[in-house]
């Protein structure tokens, strides 16, 4: 039968002589998830990263006149940042949060937003490339490789955007 | 993936340039005026490209595969609408060549792979005229 509760473990644990050190040899299951391992901090530095340039991209396009926004293509560039912003999820596998654990709060838009203009977007797109570099160095080749591939996808966009 | 060995690599990214050479001489051949100065541009970088990629083959001790003397197209080039779509495919495949670079253990490697990377999406983006969410990649 295996419906002895949380409570009565401690007392079968102490009967059998176990310690709970005795009784796992990994990592202590009742300490709390473990530390998330380097990759997943890279990965999600990028992710807030990638999700910065979008907000970018939806500012300046809510801000510019159509007739910009038409001329350098920015629709077609944020529907790009999305997909990264999709991929660079699909790889983050994370453990559900705990119940008491406060959900981050969500990026509320109050007022206008401010205006972006298409140099600052060309510079954020340059900056992106150059971080994602950095960071190849430090992660498993298949991340080291989608980050390759973001980093010359954001090239590009600098480049259309007269870099 | 796993990681992939330096002397491969870039032997898979100088057969790649190798084949580039090749595809720029006909695509050039098809163009005029700036794409043709754009053509004969990004046949010298390639050229140089290849150089250095022979002096780091032969500096691990093997070496360099050798051009092919003729490349099968992957379609007819007739003018200058298919010497512009040939230039992007050539430059796709760089591209891809060099994300191998970047699957090495090698620091010094892995950025030259992506930086090479760089340069090959953008003149890819120049003669598609438009760019891709992820050059060398699956699912472009």
């Amino acid at each position: 039968m295996l419906a002895a509760s949380a409570a009565a473990l401690p007392v079968l644990l102490a009967a059998s002589g176990c310690r709970s050190s005795d009784a796992f040899t990994g990592p202590d299951p009742l300490a709390g998830p473990p530390s998330p391992a380097p990759d997943v901090l890279t990965l999600q530095a990028v992710i807030t990263a990638e999700r910065a340039l979008i907000r970018l991209y939806q500012a300046a396009i809510g801000t510019s006149a159509r007739a910009t926004v038409r001329e350098h293509g920015l629709e077609a560039l944020l529907t790009q940042h999305q997909s990264h912003l999709t991929r660079l999820r699909s790889r983050l596998i994370l453990p559900a949060p705990a119940p008491s654990a406060s959900a981050s709060p969500a990026a509320t838009a109050s007022g206008t937003p401010a205006a972006v203009s298409i140099a600052q977007l060309r510079a954020a797109e340059g900056a992106s490339a150059a971080s994602l570099l950095r960071r190849l160095a430090t992660v498993q080749p298949a991340l080291a490789q989608l980050f390759a591939s973001i980093a010359a996808s954001d090239a590009t966009h600098a480049m259309v955007l007269g870099g | 993936m796993a990681l992939v060995a330096p002397v491969s690599a870039l032997q898979d990214a100088l057969a790649a340039e190798n084949a580039a050479i090749f595809g720029y001489g006909v695509a050039g051949a098809h163009l005029t005026g700036t794409g043709q100065a754009a053509a004969e541009q990004d046949w010298t970088g390639h050229s140089e490209a290849r150089d250095q990629l022979v002096t780091m083959i032969a500096r691990l001790g093997a070496a360099p595969v050798a051009a092919r003397a003729f490349y099968q197209l992957p379609f007819a080039v007739h003018d200058a609408a298919s010497a512009r779509d040939l230039a992007a495919y050539l430059e796709d495949g760089v591209t891809r060549a060099y994300l191998g670079l970047v699957a090495v253990s090698d620091q010094q490697l892995r950025s030259f792979g992506a930086l090479a990377m760089q340069g090959s999406a953008e003149r890819a983006a120049f003669w598609r005229g438009s760019t891709q969410a992820f050059p060398g990649l699956q699912g472009s």
